[in-house]
């Protein structure tokens, strides 16, 4: 009987200092009266108030706090035989521990408790506390709900740029559709009424209308060269001032026709800046259009070039309708315009001041808009940095010629497409060529294995049904008679690419033209083919 | 073994009592004016009370479970869809709530607002018997309803009832409803519901 007295009360004192050693929580016991009995070695470590200044001592004078906080009643809950449970998210902490936690931005170990009645026999003789350290796991979940409300975001800006696209290919249509809809009708209109008088508006209708549908596909194939950093930039030294004379002189027309004055203003000595003048002259247009676009009839539009310390910069204002503030940041977006219905009664893609952008920074320059808000106009500019060096020249300047003839030139002609075809024979001997056409590669071969038609020129298109320009220009490289084996050969494609220009000069051509053809600069190209 | 509509609507005042103290203590803790109502109690023997709620409640659901001792004995239980778990935790905290399986801060709060509610009502049964009652520490589980009332038949022998309590939080505009299942013995029972008809009496 004795022994067994003897081990309840090792195990007792056993138990007691196992929960005392306890290292990974905290555990504290008070009698019926709030006392702190006891105080194990966790909570000595982590408050820094060891068992022999606690024991003996109320809790809630101890740790007012407790009290100020309201959890004094879980206490008295816990005497009448309730267990509480107070969680972090709620509570914070029961026992202040004040520490930095590697900057998660708590102050305060995070922790969550369990409060609950002791008793003996009969009746609840005191409170036993359980305390707990979940610093860790509030950093670990608030780091997941970050990740995910980021991962949210995420998708958030891939569900709008695929609105975006969706918008834009709608737009793309429409913009696509509106200059055929004019050349279709005006085409039908030649047809069936070929004396009309307006005879020559139509052929100007039908011009213009595809001449902006061109500049439109354009666009759009530099920007998919962009987009695949494909644009490749021909450097040289070049004047902004040229370049901005250049836009001009191709927006004049269009700012007459609404009454829109242009003011230039250039300074006497500009240094130049490195770039693609070709390329410059397409920004410096875009922003005229852009401010023609959306000023009104009699406005004004003040082009300006100015030295900004080493860099040189442009910029166009206008007085027209202005941009939103809400609407800036976005102004140079790709696909972006300010509002639908705003956007249909101006048309165009919204992809020329996203153009401007990226060949500007290509360049390494900036780009930058201001605006008072609607109504208030707004000014568009770049900047570059300039070349120190002056003593360079702009190499390419285009030098005016005389009018091209092709008198005396024969040139063999193979596409098979009829209308092309057909096209290309108008075109050349309006210019005064001796022409024959083939359908295909066979036909080509054979006239020129037989002789009886020895052609000064080739021009063939690329995309043949059966063989194709490739396989053309290879075996024509291959035959026999010296006059036809070789054969000056030009490339006609609509295969714009510099790259599907490499593969026709590797392939046997000359010289490359990208479709539509200008008449003028395929006549300029047989020039040079036969003079050299 | 039935309610009579006596029985049942004293039942119904008595909870409606636990559930406005633990409506106070919530309202305290969050700062929110937390509205708590029991629109019915039913009585159910505990085998039919897994049909019961599978009619309201589907899935996984979140449980706060709580054993009692004393005079009056049994399981107390909070069952909460997930969805009204984690609507439940967003509401109270502000902070958008992660699935309970992965946040074990939620299941804490679920866990103490669990605990508040059931001690509250049995505490309130416990001062009309006059007697004290005893609690286990809470636990959550996250299970498919059927699982825990299974767990709850297998533990005990003998006829045990059930009453199924709905329990309406209304706060911030936004309502969800909870079920508080409490299982007696049928001696556990009769000594609640002989009390209750005593307080019905002494209070007209």
């Amino acid at each position: 009987m004795a022994t067994k007295v003897q081990n309840a009360d090792a195990l007792r004192s056993a138990a007691a200092k196992w929960f005392e050693d306890l290292d990974d929580r905290g555990v504290f016991i008070t009698d019926d009266r709030f006392i702190v009995r006891r105080w194990n070695h966790w909570l000595a470590a982590q408050t820094g108030k060891p068992a022999e200044d606690i024991v003996g001592r109320p809790l809630f004078e101890l740790f007012p706090d407790i009290v100020a906080r309201g959890l004094d009643a879980s206490y008295r809950d816990a005497l009448a035989g309730e267990v509480r449970v107070l969680s972090q998210r709620f509570h914070k902490y029961l026992i202040p521990i004040t520490r930095s936690f590697h900057g998660a931005g708590l102050t305060e170990m995070a922790q969550s408790a369990r409060i609950e009645p002791l008793r003996d026999d009969r009746s609840i003789i005191g409170t036993i506390t359980l305390v707990e350290d979940v610093t860790e796991r509030v950093i670990s979940e608030r780091e997941l709900r970050n990740q995910i409300s980021a991962s949210d975001q995420a998708r958030q800006m891939a569900e709008e740029a695929s609105r975006l696209k969706d918008e834009f290919l709608a737009t793309l249509s429409h913009e696509i559709r509106t200059p055929l809809n004019a050349v279709i009708g005006w085409t039908r209109i030649l047809q069936t009424q070929p004396s009309v008088r307006s005879r020559a508006h139509a052929l100007e209708v039908i011009e213009r209308n595809a001449m902006s549908q061109m500049r439109l596909v354009e666009d759009l194939l530099d920007m998919a060269r962009i987009i695949s950093g494909k644009l490749r930039l021909k450097i040289d030294a070049v004047s902004l001032a040229e370049v901005a004379q250049a836009a001009i002189d191709v927006v004049a027309p269009g700012a007459a026709a609404k009454q829109i004055a242009i003011d230039a203003v250039f300074p006497p000595a500009l240094p130049y800046v490195s770039g693609d003048s070709e390329r410059l002259q397409q920004v410096v247009w875009n922003l005229l259009s852009n401010a023609l676009k959306f000023t009104d009839a009699g406005g004004r539009l003040r082009l300006e070039v100015t030295v900004d310390g080493g860099n040189v910069r442009l910029s166009v204002r206008d007085n027209g309708q202005g941009i939103a503030p809400d609407f800036v940041p976005y102004v140079f977006d790709r696909f972006r315009q300010a509002d639908a219905s705003a956007s249909r009664r101006h048309g165009g893609l919204g992809l020329g001041l996203s153009l401007v952008r990226q060949i500007i920074e290509l360049h390494g320059g900036t780009v930058g808009v201001q605006s008072g808000g609607v109504k208030q106009g707004s000014l568009f500019w770049f900047s570059l940095p300039a070349v120190p060096d002056l003593e360079r020249r702009p190499a390419t300047q285009p030098v005016a010629s005389d009018p091209v003839t092709l008198d005396g030139t024969s040139i063999l002609i193979v596409d098979d497409e009829n209308d092309a075809r057909e096209m290309l024979v108008a075109m050349l001997e309006n210019f005064g060529a001796t022409v024959r056409a083939a359908a295909s590669a066979d036909e080509a071969l054979d006239i020129l294995r037989s002789g009886v038609f020895e052609p000064d020129v080739l021009v063939s298109d690329v995309g043949m049904a059966d063989t194709d320009g490739f396989a053309l220009i290879r075996s024509i490289r291959l035959l026999e008679r010296p006059k036809a084996r070789s054969l000056p050969a030009i490339a006609v494609t609509a295969y714009a690419n510099p790259e599907d220009r490499v593969r026709a000069l590797v392939a046997g051509y000359q010289n490359h033209i990208p479709k539509p053809v200008d008449a003028n600069a395929l006549a300029a190209a047989i020039v040079q083919l036969v003079t050299t | 073994m039935e309610l009579t509509a006596l029985q049942q609507d004293a039942l119904v005042e008595l909870l409606n009592i636990g559930f406005g103290r633990a409506a106070a203590s919530l309202s305290q803790l969050t700062g929110h004016r937390v509205l708590l109502e029991v629109p019915q109690v039913t009585l159910q023997a505990v085998d039919e009370v897994g049909e019961a709620l599978a009619r309201v409640v589907q899935g996984q659901v979140a449980s706060v479970h709580q054993i009692f001792n004393g005079p009056v004995a049994g399981d107390a239980l909070l069952i909460l869809d997930e969805s009204g778990a984690a609507m439940l935790k967003e509401l109270l905290t502000n902070e958008p709530a992660l699935p309970l399986s992965i946040d074990a801060s939620a299941r804490e709060v679920i866990t103490e607002i669990g605990n508040i509610l059931l001690n509250a009502c049995l505490g309130t049964f416990g001062n009309l018997l006059k007697v004290q009652v005893s609690f286990s520490v809470p636990h959550l589980n996250i299970e498919h309803v059927g699982a825990i009332l299974e767990s709850l038949k297998i533990q005990h022998e003998g006829l045990r009832y059930a009453l199924v309590v709905h329990a309406g939080f209304r706060l911030r505009d936004t309502q969800v409803t909870g079920y508080m299942v409490i299982v007696l013995s049928v001696a556990s029972l009769d000594r609640l519901i002989r009390a209750v008809e005593d307080w019905e009496r002494s209070q007209s």
